[in-house]
């Protein structure tokens, strides 16, 4: 016999309640969670969205990217070395439209690479959020540094840097405008740490995401709060389900009087626990989701169903870690104790 | 024939650095098919040696010997198969699951005793034993919608279903009125004798003693008195 569903139909209010507190928390986390990774990809896309690897810059640029130049003669020898490895430069700047409205940009160039966007002189091809300002193929935009124009070849989807839409140039381009003739980072995919060279000090792609100025702070704060929500969610089952399974100690008292085992007592509140947390942790998946494709444009909002999964799993273990706790007071009950308690 | 065998049973407690003896020594036996009632003032014991016989908590010394095994030797979890398949409860609340209907409580003691009827057999037996309490037209009624006298027959009908050796009520009537007691009464009187049932019961209510077959007084943890 079903006890634990028996339970759930004849109680539909009570475990509606518990449902609906699963539901809000975990939609909570989830869109937190979404805004983070939003802002994530808002600040750091270009680099996130290359494979694992090395990243490579100056051992003297203090962890800095933009203190960093990479010697041609090393550059060279890795590039030689490793036939997929790049060098590249970022820099922010800006770009003045033909209506000559300044736009807020990251310059990137590289060498030839299949990982970035090869253009020609006096060639630009930018992020897509620069359509929704007004800028479209064929047209040519100016940089008070650059003496010449460039022509927009194309755009590319979701490539941020710095909260700030990417714009591809020439590294001839890139020289003249910031009057610089090394590159300041060198990347070699699925490289390890294991490979050094001389002068140069490298990084995994998530240390070398921390040494970019604010991407960590704005991490580790929105990271904190997906985490601190996670743990409150954690106490908030964990005292819902004591709470339920305190209320009734007599009901399982008396069950154990008349020979019902422990153990399907405690199989009793996990079922339920798994009931409540799976039906809610759907809808709020599917929530989520749907908020994911409606969200405006604007908004940095990013979630995948592998961190809605992973959030989920770790919620079901929550879930099950709260129920179990409450279920050691079962283990205590005296059915005796439960009996002279009078009606259940 | 005896069934149950309580042997020099004693029961003490420690409150504090004062040690408190509830039972001093009991000895008894229940016979088969009889109702033993257990009477006394409060504080006898008679409560406390009912709970002892039914494995509901352990002696501090003797021996509780039921068909022919002592029970005070046996690990919990034989105590508590020895409660699901041979005992039945009654007590003074009929301690019914809120949740589940009338018939459903009765399928789930046979589901506790683990019996081996099939799922259509279980149910004919479940309408039988509900019959034999009157309450066959109320089976897909949940407890609340029950009144006192009604929860008393399910949680008898409970208690009986799967044909335990023996039956302990604990103050089966107390929160009956005085026709439902009489009621109740008989109808275990009914099935002791019908089914062959050993019955121990604790009462306080002298009305109640006409349909015990054995009556013991107890009074300060010892038996005073044993009237066949």
């Amino acid at each position: 016999m079903n006890l634990a569903w028996k339970e759930i139909k004849k109680n539909k209010v009570r475990f509606l309640i518990l449902g609906s507190i699963v539901f809000l928390v975990s939609l909570l986390t989830f869109i937190i969670s979404g805004l983070a990774n939003g802002l994530s990809q808002d600040n750091a896309a270009l680099i996130k969205d290359l494979p694992e690897g090395q990243f490579y810059m100056n051992e003297d640029a203090d962890e800095t990217y933009n203190l960093s130049r990479i010697d041609s003669g090393i550059q060279n020898e890795i590039l030689k070395i490793q036939k997929d490895a790049v060098a590249f430069s970022i820099q922010m700047g800006f770009l003045n439209d033909e209506a000559d409205k300044q736009q807020s940009i990251a310059f990137v160039t590289s060498t030839d690479s299949k990982l970035f966007e090869n253009v020609k002189h006096e060639e630009i091809i930018l992020d897509s959020s620069l359509k929704d300002k007004g800028i479209k193929v064929g047209d040519t935009l100016t940089n008070n540094q650059f003496s010449g124009k460039f022509v927009v070849k194309g755009f590319v989807d979701q490539k941020k840097y710095s909260h700030a839409p990417v714009a591809y140039i020439s590294m001839e381009d890139y020289k003249e405008i910031y009057r610089v003739e090394q590159m300041q980072l060198v990347f070699t995919p699925e490289g390890d740490s294991s490979q050094e060279f001389t002068g140069l000090q490298s990084f995994s792609k998530k240390d070398f995401l921390n040494t970019i100025p604010s991407y960590s702070a704005e991490q580790m704060s929105l990271n904190m709060i997906v985490w601190f929500l996670v743990v409150i969610s954690g106490m908030l089952f964990a005292i819902f389900f004591y709470m339920m399974n305190v209320q009734k100690i007599g009901l399982y008292g008396i069950l154990k009087a008349i020979g019902l085992k422990t153990s399907r007592l405690f199989k009793m509140i996990w079922t339920q626990m798994v009931v409540i947390t799976v039906i809610s942790l759907v809808i709020s998946i599917t929530l989520s989701q749907v908020f994911n494709m409606i969200a405006p444009e604007g908004m940095p909002f990013s979630l995948s169903f592998k961190t809605t999964g992973q959030l989920s799993i770790v919620f079901l273990i929550i879930g099950f870690i709260g129920a179990t706790l409450s279920g050691i007071q079962i283990k205590k009950i005296e059915p005796l104790q439960a009996i002279q308690q009078g009606e259940v | 024939m005896t069934l149950f065998t309580i042997d020099e049973v004693r029961k003490s407690f420690t409150n504090g650095e004062v040690k408190e003896e509830i039972l001093k020594g009991i000895n008894l036996s229940l016979r088969e098919g009889e109702i033993t009632a257990l009477v006394g003032a409060s504080g006898s014991g008679k409560s406390t040696l009912l709970t002892i016989s039914a494995g509901l908590q352990p002696t501090s010394d003797g021996q509780v010997i039921f068909e022919g095994k002592n029970m005070t030797t046996m690990s919990s979890e034989q105590v508590r198969k020895v409660r699901a398949s041979k005992f039945g409860f009654v007590f003074q609340f009929a301690h019914l699951v809120p949740f589940l209907t009338v018939e459903e409580q009765l399928m789930l003691m046979l589901d506790v005793s683990e019996s081996r009827l099939k799922k259509h057999e279980q149910k004919e037996e479940v309408n039988r034993i509900l019959k034999l309490v009157g309450m066959d037209h109320r089976k897909n009624s949940y407890p609340n919608l029950l009144s006192g006298g009604e929860k008393q027959r399910v949680a008898i009908a409970r208690a009986i279903i799967h044909k335990p050796k023996v039956l302990f009520a604990d103050e089966p009537t107390a929160s009956l009125d005085s026709k439902r007691s009489k009621d109740v009464m008989l109808l275990i009187r009914e099935l002791t004798k019908t089914l062959n049932i050993t019955t121990l019961m604790v009462t306080h209510d002298e009305e109640m003693l006409s349909y015990a077959d054995q009556i013991i007084k107890m009074s300060d943890g010892l038996i005073l008195q044993n009237v066949d």
